[in-house]
This record gives C-alpha cells, structure tokens and sequence, in this order.
C-alpha cells in the first residue's frame, strides 16, 4: 500500500469535468511533480489532495485512511498536510517568525519549543536575519523562502506545492529548485508538487506525472517520461520533437510520409489508426550523403542557424513535413541544398498514441 | 443527521465533525436581504394597482399619472430639472477636472481637496444656505447688491426660488460627482498616448480635442448620469427651494401625496416610473463605463503630462475661485454667519454676534435633545448592522463557498436602483400597517436606512474582499486552523481597515438621509435632518445653521478618521510582483 492513493477521483464542476479519473500512487518520501499545460487539471488535483475540493467521485487515501471521498471530505485543517502557495500566501499582517509559528501555535505547543522550531527551520532556510521583518519588505526569493519554512516547520505528512517558482525571475527560479530538492533530501517529506515547467520537474521530482485534459497521460521517472514517452502528448510536452507519421508497417516500423521506411528501436505503434513515431532534434544525423541503409530520408535544407555550439536546421522532406535538427558546427549546408537525414534506430520511438 | 452521514463521519477518520455554519448563513442572510429589498417593492406593486377606498383592483392609479396635470407636471419638471443639473454639472466640472489633473495651476491638491468636501454637504443643507444667500427679499446678496448698487429694496438680483434657481443650487453639490469621475479618469490617461499624437505632429489643442478629451468622454457621460440621478431623486433641495417658488418635482409631489387625505395608490404608482427611469440611467451609465478598453487605462504609463498654462493661469485661477466660492465659500460663509449673527443680512460687527442660536438649539428647543439622539443612535446601529450584514455578504460572494451565493450580491447591490423617497413608500406600505405597527417607531426607520446604504457598504467590502488574495486564507486552513479561526486570525485583521472606512461611510450617508426619512418620521422619531427641514418652514434659519454645523462636524471628522486609519503600513504590498 502506497502511502498517498488516488483512485478514479473524478471532480466536476456542473457540466465541465476538470479532473476525468485520475488513479496514482506515491510512496512514502517520494517527490512527485503533476506536470501539465495550464488548465490540464493538475492544480485541482492538488487542491483534492489538500482537501480545498471535494471529490466528485473516487477516493483520496493517506496511509489507508480515505480522507476525500464522493460524500466527505476531511477539511484541510485536519489532514496534517502543508502547501506552498503559488502567491506564496504570506500574511502580510505578520512579520516573518509570526508567519512561520502560527501553525506550530494552533498546535498548541509550548512558547519556548516554537520558538526553538521557528529558530531551526529559519537557519536551514537562512532567513533567520530577517525573522522580524515583515513579508512586504522581502524580496521575492526571501517571500518563497519563508513560504517554504512555514510549511516545513509543521512537520507535515504531506508536502504539497502549487507552481511555487512561477513567480520568480529565471536565475532564481534555478536556485530555488535545488534548493527545493536539498530540503527534500535533508527532510524526507512526502511531497506532491504541481509545475508546468519541465525542466523544474526534471531537476527536483523522483517520478513525474504528465497530465492532460483532466487524464494522466503518463507517469514514470524523469528518464522515463524522456526518454520513453508513450504518447504524442507527452514526446511533445517533454523536451521538444518531431513526429513522424505513416502508414503502420509492423508493431515498430511504419513507412512515413514521403516514402520511407521507419523502423523504431523501442515503443509499440498502436494496433490501429495512425502509426507516429518521435525522433529527438539532437538525435538525427544531418549529412551530405546517406549514412545508413535504413532510416534515411532526403530532403531540402529550409533554415540553418549557426548557435555557436552547434547549428540549428530545418530541413523539408518529401512527403511534406519540416523536420527540426540538431547538427555539430562542422556539419555546414547553405539554405536550398539538399540533404540526407538519418534517424538512427535506437533513437527512434514508436508511440501507441 | 442521517445514518450515513455519521457513517461517514466514522469514515473520516473519526474527526470532529464539522459543524458548517454557511448554509444557515446563506439561508438567514437570503431572507434578510429579500425582506429589506424585494417586500418594500412589492407592496408598492401591490398598492399602485389597489383602490385606496375599497381595496379592489384597478388601473386609476396609473391613469391618473397621465391625466391628473399636476403629476405630469411635476414629472416633467423634474426631468428638465435633472437634465439641467446633469448638464451645468458637467459644463463645469470638466474644465476644473482638467485644470486640476493636467495642468499647472496652483494649489491642486487643496482644490481636490475642496471639492470633495462638498460632497459632504449634505445638499438640503447647501440650498438653505442658499435661501439665506439669494431669498428674493433677505438674501444676503441682494442686501449686498442693493446697497453697492444703490437700489430700492425692490430690486432683487438673485431669486433662489425659480426653477434655475433650483438648478443652480442643486448643480453646486452635484458637481463633484462629475469632477471626481473625470479627474480621477484624467490622472490614468497615459501619457504615451497623448505623445503619440504630439509626435505625429498634433497641436497641444488638438490633443486635447482628439486624444485625451474622446478618452475622458466616457467618464464625462457616466459623471453627468449620476448627477442627473442625484438631482432627479432629490427630495430636500427641491422641498425647500421649488414649493416657496410654487412649483413640484416629482418627490415634492410623492410627498404632498401622503399629506392628509393620503392617496396611497396615486403616490405609488406615482413612484414606479421613477425608479424604472433610474434603474436605466444606472444601466445606461454601466455600459459607458464597461467598455474597458475604452476608459480604464492601465496605469504604467508614468506620470501625466501637464500643461502649462501661461498666461492662461490668473484667468483659469479665478474661475475655479468662483466657482469654489458658489460651491463652498459662500454658502459655507452664509451659514457660519447665520450660526452666530442675530439676522442673517446684519453686518459682521461685535454687536451682531450671539450664541442665541447655539443656546436654543442645544438648550431650550425641546425637539433637539431628541433628535440628536435619534440620529446618532441610528446612525451608529445602521453602519453597525450594514457593515455586518455587507462583510458576511461579500464573503460569501467572493469566496463562492455556496452555490448561489450571487444572488445575495445583487441583493445587496439592488437597492441602489430604488430611490430614497420610492423606498419611504414602499417601507410605509410594508410596515405602516395593522400587523407590524412600525410606523412611529425608529425601526421603521433603521430598515429604511439599512436598505439605502446596503449597497455602498457591500461594494465596499466586496471590493477589499477580492483584494484578498483567496490563498492567503487556504494557507491558514493548511496550516491547521479551521474555517472560522482563519477568518478570525487572517481575514479580519486584513479587512479592519476597509471595515472601519464602510462603518464610516455609512455612518455619514445615514445623518444626512431625508428623502425617505420625510415619509417614514413622526413627531417621536425626529432626526436631525427632519428638524432642519421642518425649522425651515417655520423660518429658523439661525438654530438651522447651527443644526447643519453639528450635522457638518460630525460628518467631517467621521469622514477624516476613514481617510486616515492607519493603513496596515510596511504590511502592504505582498502579492508577488510580475
């Protein structure tokens, strides 16, 4: 039994369903990010999860307890969970250590052992030269820092995080998503985190959940959701690709727009219906000549762009399609020439949707 | 509680139980609001289609607005004297707004300043002030115009009590709706826009005709509508300006109405165009303002670009001199001298100068004592209720915890459609009556005002409620406190300020209310605004001035601890920035 459990929770909103049937498992020390495009679901899945939204239908489960189900729902004041606010949420009637105590003083501990606790979890976050200060007068990476110690101080089972870097400015952001995962591995919370930001839930979640249209689309490691994408959805959503579409040949090959053969070293087409397979920009071999038997398609080069590293290349092949490549500097062909694109196998993914 | 829900409560864990308070809320504050609004109206309904003598159905009533001459009559001249007040409003208003926004002219911020303070006034008070100024006989200025002039006492400059007259007194407290309308619209102009035009070659002028004045335009018609409603639902200035001068307005008329013998049915139905035409004029004036990109600019664009005026400035000067001069100086001047002098016309000497006025209005008339109880006593007890009432309202509104927790919002926003004196018939018709025996008490009354100022203090907290981010409450509840300890940790302290600003807002439009309270008071029930009325026809104009001092003191220094409640100083400013 997994520590928090979702099964089929379903939330509706009159005739809009937001969230269609969502099942998921985390274990217990586990950082899982729901990452998805805006209006994708995820931040109601969260707020489900906090118990702010009642379950329309299915069960939310913490340790086998159902703490949201179709008729009750436990309020979040008594689930023992804490979250990071997409505002941040500082109250800003309270200086710092106010903000940071007040759960610890509605449980009721005693004066000296808060103001221990406060003390402690202000020097982890570095923020103890700023306890008296009031949230107006921080800076917007000190605001997150002291949303951050709040909903740590509390012990809380749950650790649930709403876009919490979204309003950071972008050296920031990359600062407090290592920082998000030092704290993390120094506190072992279980903790669900909601970003639509790939790359922040690459650096700081141990399994990534993509969701779309109210559906998990897919749900795995980071080297999963990269590396082994099941659908169109999420080889797009992740990392960036071209999708190659044909006519199904066997459970691995098609034969692509533009009359040639794809065979894909991994993946499952579906059984029926369009055959489409993803092959990563850095992944295709742009050349002169043909460079293998298989996989290989001619085209014409329709923009380079020289980025220092390397070159960036559009090239249009014959049945239509512009496909994005990433090409060593050395590898230098003017705009209007032909050339041979290769798709190695092994990098080629067959995606059953 | 059914078996399944304590099943389920088990179910939960065992948890305490939640007792959820918004559901009897919603249903209490529902029927609340239904009765303060929707009975009122009804019974005015009920009534225009009702025979006075025997009670059976008819349509008399409302023929009678069209066939009885002195019901027409007064509509129309009501109309006529709206628009004319909507009209010389706006002609003036906009100039000052101007000058005071966009240009040079010294002492800005004072004039601001000024004109709002007329908005204070409460504008009965402002025409009698002008009764003691331009009376065709004792007017102050026809004294004075007769002796600079050398003139007989026939002569007469000014008379007060003609329809422009009338106009005139009511544009002077009117105006700053339009003033404040178009400045405020003026300040958020941005500037870049007007430099686009000056860079594509455009004369200072012609910015000002195709740029800035086609953007303020919008709020120009909106201010103008609300001075034209102002003027329309006015009962005191009319009642003490038109009825010497021989003429009604339509509220003079409601009100004569309910004179001996009442003719319930006529007055009415008499009411129900009245607050048709102002339900359109609100409507009219929301869809001017509602064009968003129209009139509201966002306000990033720096600071506005100010004219200079040149030699313009000594002229423009004096012309917003006098027109303060109409608006405040004069009339403020004319009742501080009445408040003190033995006549209103005697010259400004030691001679002249008595505290007899303070001494019978405070001291020996009997009605005073009363009535200054009675007004604060209401005063107090209806910013109470209605702050109450508008918090609860608007949280139940903003926060959507219940479905149809709209309603409640139009409910509360409703009566602002209904004017002072249509409301004073329907409230007569509801409670005026065998079965509650209101009338002659003070909670007819209290009901009266807690109707009328309902929508102002539930935008109020409406507004400060959305200004409250819902996720600073969701976090207290993470942390650990219930829905009502949230409320009570994280949501008051954060609304105290607003709170206090809405109690004295409604503190100060309670004081001043006449048009319903005219209908609604009895010999027992005298406020201060009925008392000034009424020693308005017997002709005490003296123990009025001191009457409208105390009224003006008090409204002043409510007014000024709303404006200056410390604001939660260093703890602003915390939503995230970008």
């Amino acid at each position: 039994m997994s520590f928090l459990e979702l099964a089929a929770v379903e939330k509706k909103y009159g005739a809009l369903t937001v969230v269609k049937g969502v099942d998921l498992s985390v274990e217990r020390g586990q950082l899982v990010c729901l990452l998805g495009p805006s209006g994708c679901g995820k931040t109601t899945t969260l707020r489900l999860v906090a118990g702010f939204v009642d379950a329309s239908s299915g069960e939310v489960r913490v340790e086998g307890r159902v703490v949201s189900s179709a008729g009750t729902t436990v309020p979040p004041e008594g689930r023992n969970m804490s979250m990071i606010f997409q505002s941040y949420a500082l109250w800003p009637h309270m200086t710092v250590f106010q903000n940071v105590a007040y759960g610890l003083n509605l449980r009721k501990l005693p004066a000296d052992e808060v103001k221990r606790r406060v003390h402690e979890i202000l020097t982890v976050t570095q923020l103890l030269p700023l306890e008296h200060r009031y949230p107006g007068e921080l800076s917007g990476g000190q605001q997150q820092r002291v949303s951050l110690a709040r909903a740590l101080v509390v012990k809380p089972e749950i650790l649930l995080l709403d876009e919490p870097l979204s309003n950071l400015d972008a050296n920031l952001r990359e600062e407090m998503r290592f920082e998000i995962r030092r704290l993390h591995d120094e506190f072992k919370y279980t903790t669900v985190y909601v970003t639509h930001d790939q790359s922040e839930a690459m650096t700081t979640a141990d399994v990534i959940v993509v969701m779309n249209d109210g559906y998990i689309e897919q749900a795995g490691s980071p080297e999963d959701i990269y590396a082994r994408p099941e659908s169109e959805f999420v080889a797009r959503f992740i990392g960036g690709t071209n999708i190659l579409s044909g006519a199904r040949l066997s459970d691995t090959a098609l034969r692509c727009n533009g009359d040639f053969v794809l065979d894909c070293g991994s993946g499952k087409l579906a059984a029926d219906g369009k055959a489409i397979a993803s092959v990563r920009h850095h992944d295709i071999h742009v050349g002169e000549t043909r460079q293998a038997e298989v996989n290989c398609v001619q085209g014409t080069v329709a923009r380079q762009i020289y980025m220092g590293s390397h070159r960036d290349y559009l090239v249009t092949i014959p049945g239509g399609e512009t496909i994005r490549a990433i090409a060593p500097v050395e590898v230098k062909l003017p705009v209007g020439d032909s050339a041979w694109l290769h798709f190695p196998k092994e990098k080629c993914r067959a995606l059953s949707r | 509680m059914t078996a399944t829900q304590a099943a389920n409560g088990i179910v939960g864990e065992g948890r305490r139980k939640r007792v959820d308070l918004s559901i009897p809320t919603f249903v209490l504050l529902g029927g609340l609001l239904t009765i303060l609004v929707v009975l009122p109206l009804f019974w005015i309904i009920f009534y225009s289609f009702r025979n006075d003598v025997d009670g059976s159905f008819t349509l008399q009533n409302f023929a009678s607005l069209v066939t009885d001459s002195t019901l027409l009559r007064a509509y129309l001249l009501a109309i006529g004297m709206a628009f004319g007040v909507g009209i010389l409003s706006c002609l003036v208003a906009t100039p000052m707004a101007w000058l005071v926004s966009r240009t040079d002219l010294p002492g800005r911020k004072l004039i601001r300043i000024l004109v709002t303070a007329s908005f204070v006034t409460p504008p009965f008070l402002g025409a009698i002030a002008y009764e003691i100024l331009a009376a065709p006989n004792s007017g102050v200025l026809n004294v004075l115009a007769r002796k600079l002039l050398r003139q007989d006492s026939s002569f007469v400059m000014f008379d007060i009590y003609t329809f422009s007259g009338l106009v005139f007194a009511i544009a002077c407290f009117t105006f700053p709706y339009v003033f404040t309308l178009v400045s405020n619209a003026l300040d958020r102009v941005p500037s870049d826009l007007e430099d686009a035009s000056a860079i594509l070659g455009g004369k200072a002028l012609t910015t000002v005709r195709k740029v800035t004045l086609p953007l303020v335009l919008p709020a120009m018609l909106a201010g103008t509508l609300i001075a034209i409603l102002q003027a329309l639902t006015m009962f005191g200035s009319p009642a003490i300006l038109a009825l010497p001068a021989g003429f009604h307005v339509i509220t003079t008329k409601i009100w004569s109405l309910f004179q001996f013998p009442p003719r319930l049915g006529v007055a009415a139905a008499a009411a129900i165009p009245l607050l048709v035409i102002t339900v359109m004029l609100l409507r009219t004036q929301k869809t001017i303002l509602g064009r968003k990109g129209y009139t509201v600019m966002g306000g990033k664009s720096g600071t506005p670009r100010i004219t200079e005026l040149g030699r313009w400035k000594w002229p423009s000067m004096a012309f917003v001199l006098f027109i303060l001069s109409l608006t405040i100086f004069l009339p403020y001047g004319a009742i501080l001298k009445t408040a003190f002098m033995q006549t209103p016309g005697a010259g400004l000497t030691w001679e002249n100068f008595t505290l007899r006025h303070w001494n019978f209005v405070l001291f020996e008339f009997s009605a005073t004592q009363l009535a200054l109880k009675n007004t604060l006593f209401l005063g107090i007890v209806t910013a109470t209720a209605v702050t109450a009432i508008a918090v609860v309202t608007a949280y139940l509104v903003t926060r959507r915890s219940i479905r149809g927790a709209g309603y409640l919002g139009i409910l509360a926003t409703a009566p602002v459609a209904v004017p002072g004196i249509v409301l004073g018939v329907g409230l007569f018709l509801s409670y005026a009556n065998p079965t509650f025996q209101l009338y002659g008490t003070l909670w007819i009354l209290l009901i009266a005002f807690m109707t009328i100022e309902l929508p102002a203090g539930y935008q109020q907290m409406s507004s400060s409620f959305a200004g409250i981010h819902p996720e600073l409450e969701d976090a207290g509840r993470i942390m650990g406190a219930s829905r009502l300890r949230t409320l009570w940790d994280i949501t008051a302290p954060l609304l105290r300020t607003s709170i206090i600003a809405a109690w004295c807002f409604v503190f100060v439009g309670t004081i001043r209310e006449l048009s319903a309270t005219i209908l609604l008071t009895t010999a027992n029930t005298k406020l201060v605004s009925v008392i000034i009325y009424d020693l308005n026809e017997s002709g005490d104009l003296g123990a009025i001035c001191v009457l409208g001092i105390i009224l003006l003191a008090v409204s002043f220094t409510v007014v000024c601890i709303a404006n200056n409640i410390p604001v939660l100083g260093r703890a602003r400013n915390v939503m995230p920035r970008g």
